[in-house]
This record gives structure tokens, sequence and C-alpha cells, in this order.
């Protein structure tokens, strides 16, 4: 299959500024929305960005493109930094605690009528359908979001050890499916 | 969290790793998930098929302008010392000299031995460890050439500094030379090892004693 940022990505290992810099003109929007989606703040959201093509930069060689889209590698990357930076912030400074959970329910319909489009992405929503949908809607959320083990437990107002246990469940069913 | 109901060892390490790339678990689990990541390849590989898998999902996000001068920011962090200058009568200066350059190196090249290029010698303060690192067509390799490995139970990790920048981690400095796939390090970048505990920094800064470091082109 075509991928042209898997391209890119090759030629920034080679040292090909030129490459970077269509790789940051054609990808750069979606990356935003990812650390905006989960940090809420665009300062900080900006500074990740930074943050997160530097480390494009210095590690393109060693993405490999047989074992996934550059586009994947590229979100792993701005998901990963952003989630670390969520985790290492201070409870006191989460004050915008509770508008990321509303951030969940907001963000889930319109992402599943995207979804339909694609092939693997229908197969994706089966696998989804067959959770029952609390645990489906714990598993986005967390996705998308960026939510902890303990912002999921206090919004489906269960133990942590316990929706612990279900969502880990749900993961192995899902990969159970989609493996398939 | 410990008291969750065990799995077989398999599905246990294929249930982390989700977690880890779903992003649910608090900050030192995480850690330790990235400190796995660095040393065990086959929990690697179980992140990079969950990261696949969940591939799908990312239609979910929403596009967001990034502004230009960010990319300007990154630029001027990445190469600080070579601003590209584009346009204008210096630009067609630039390309003439470009090309009289690649013929230059065209006659030139084939004599000379495509050697490594020597980056930094890194020594301790007395001397008794060192390290070289040299760059070879898009591998920066880091060799000890003198003294021992970090004692049992620790490790000597290399980090890239750029200027005013957070340290990057670039591996762990074991018996064999560490050989990295990197953009090449700028002159007035600093390299730098640190004594972390086993299994590389558990915070992906340092955390133990700086025991060595050199700039670049120093």
């Amino acid at each position: 299959m075509e991928d042209p940022v898997a391209d890119l990505l090759t030629r920034c290992a080679a040292q090909d500024r030129a490459a970077f810099a269509a790789l940051y003109r054609d990808t750069s929007a979606k990356l935003m929305g990812v650390l905006l989606r989960i940090l809420g703040r665009r300062s900080e959201a900006e500074d990740a960005l930074q943050e997160v093509y530097t480390r494009a930069w210095l590690r393109a060689g060693r993405y490999d493109p047989q074992k996934g889209r550059g586009m994947t590698w590229l979100i792993a990357i701005a998901r990963n930094h952003a989630i670390d930076r969520l985790r290492a912030r201070r409870p006191e400074a989460e004050e915008a605690g509770e508008d990321r959970l509303a951030l969940v329910a907001d963000a889930t319909p319109r992402a599943e009528t995207r979804l339909v489009a694609l092939g693997e992405v229908a197969r994706m929503r089966d696998c989804f359908d067959r959770l029952e949908p609390d645990r489906a809607e714990a598993v986005r959320g967390a996705y998308l979001v960026g939510l902890s083990y303990a912002e999921l437990a206090a919004r489906h107002a269960v133990p942590l050890n316990t929706l612990r246990t279900w969502l880990r469940r749900s993961l192995l069913r899902l990969r159970e499916c989609l493996d398939q | 969290m410990s008291d969750t109901p065990a799995l077989p060892p398999d599905d246990e390490s294929d249930a982390l790793a989700a977690e880890y790339v779903l992003g649910v678990l608090d900050l030192p689990e995480r850690l330790s998930a990235e400190a796995r990541l660095r040393t065990d390849r086959a929990f690697a590989e179980r992140v990079a098929r969950w990261e696949n898998r969940f591939a799908p999902l990312n239609e979910g996000y929403e596009d967001a302008p990034a502004p230009p001068e960010v990319f300007a920011r990154i630029e001027a962090r990445l190469f600080p010392r070579a601003p590209l200058r584009r346009g204008g009568w210096l630009g067609w200066a630039l390309a003439g000299l470009a090309a009289a350059v690649a013929v230059l190196a065209f006659v030139f090249l084939p004599l000379l031995q495509p050697g490594p290029e020597h980056l930094a010698r890194l020594a301790a303060q007395d001397g008794a460890t060192a390290y070289e690192a040299t760059w070879v067509e898009g591998d920066l390799t880091i060799t000890r050439v003198a003294g021992d490995p970090a004692p049992q139970g620790q490790v000597h990790e290399l980090w890239l500094i750029p200027p005013g920048g957070a340290p990057v981690a670039l591996g762990l400095l074991e018996s064999a030379p560490l050989t990295i796939a990197t953009a090449k390090p700028q002159a007035g970048w600093t390299l730098a090892v640190s004594l972390e505990p086993a299994g590389g920094s558990p915070t992906g800064q340092p955390t133990g004693p700086v025991i060595m470091a050199a700039e670049i082109g120093a």
C-alpha cells in the first residue's frame, strides 16, 4: 500500500531536511489534533508538538515501514509524549479533570461516523460492537483522550481493580477478534 | 494494582502492552513499561502490534492547524548553525557553490577513505573509563575505549542534549559498542553518560550522576 509519510520518514533518516519540512507540512495538523485532544491546552500542545517532531527526526532511522504505517508511528510518538505529560501533571494542576471526562462523550459519535468508511476500520467497529457498550466506550475514551484507570474508575463508579480486570479482559477479547 | 486476577504469562505481557498503548497506566507503571520497552524486544513487538491494532481509532482525531512558527523553533533547535536561506541572488549563489562542491566531491570522493568520523571522546573524571563517539553513514556508534561497564545492577545510559533542551535518551552502554540510527548530532550538542539502575533511567530523564559529558565539535 502507498505510504507517503513512510517515504518522508525514510528520507528524514537520511538527513533530508526538505523531507522533514514536507513531513511537518503534511502531518502537523493531525498531530496537533492529537496533542490538543489529550492535553487540552493550546500552549502545552504547541510545546509538545515541538518535542514530538524533534524526536521524530532523531528516531526516523528506527522507523521500519515493514512494521506499520508512517502516520501510525508518528501518532504513537505524539500520544505517548502527551500521555507522559498528562500523567506527570500534579493533581492540583489538573483542574480541567472533569472537562476531560466530558470530552469522551463528545468524541465518540463523531469518531464512529468516520470509522464506517474504511475496511479495517469497519472491522474494528464490529469488534467493538461485540463488547459490552460501557466497556467499548471505556477503551475508546482511554485511547482518544488519554483517560487513566483512576479516571475511568471514577467515571464508571467501580473500584479501580474491578475496572482494570474487566478492561484487560475486554482488551484480550478485542485482540482475538481483530487478529482473526 | 497487583491484586487483579493473574493471567497466563503471555496474556499478562500482552495486556500490559495494550494498557501501555491505550495510555491508562499511572506514571510509575508507565515508566516501568517504557524501561522494559528499551530492553525487552518481544515486549516492544507486542507494543508495536497493539499500535497497529488501535490505528483505526486514529480516525477519531480531528485535524487542528499547527502554527508555522513552531516549525521554525523545531528547526532552530535541531539545526542550530545551518540556517537555510532561500530565494534571491544569495540562493542562486549558494546553489552554484553547492554544484561546485558536488563536482569536487564527485572527483575526489573515490580517493577518500569512507572511514568513521570522530565526534567526541567522553572520559570519566579519573580517566579510568572512556567512550569514543563516531559517525558513519547515518549511524552513531559509541565504543568503550577504556575501563569497564557499570557495576552489576547498574548501567551506563547515553544522552543527547540539544542546546537549551532536555536530554534525549539514546540507549544503554553495555559490553558491546552501541550503534544507533539517528540524525547526525550537531556541533554544540552534548553527549553525556549517566549511571542508572539496570534497565535504564525509570523516568526518561537522567536520574543518576552524570559521570561524563562532551560537547560535539568542542
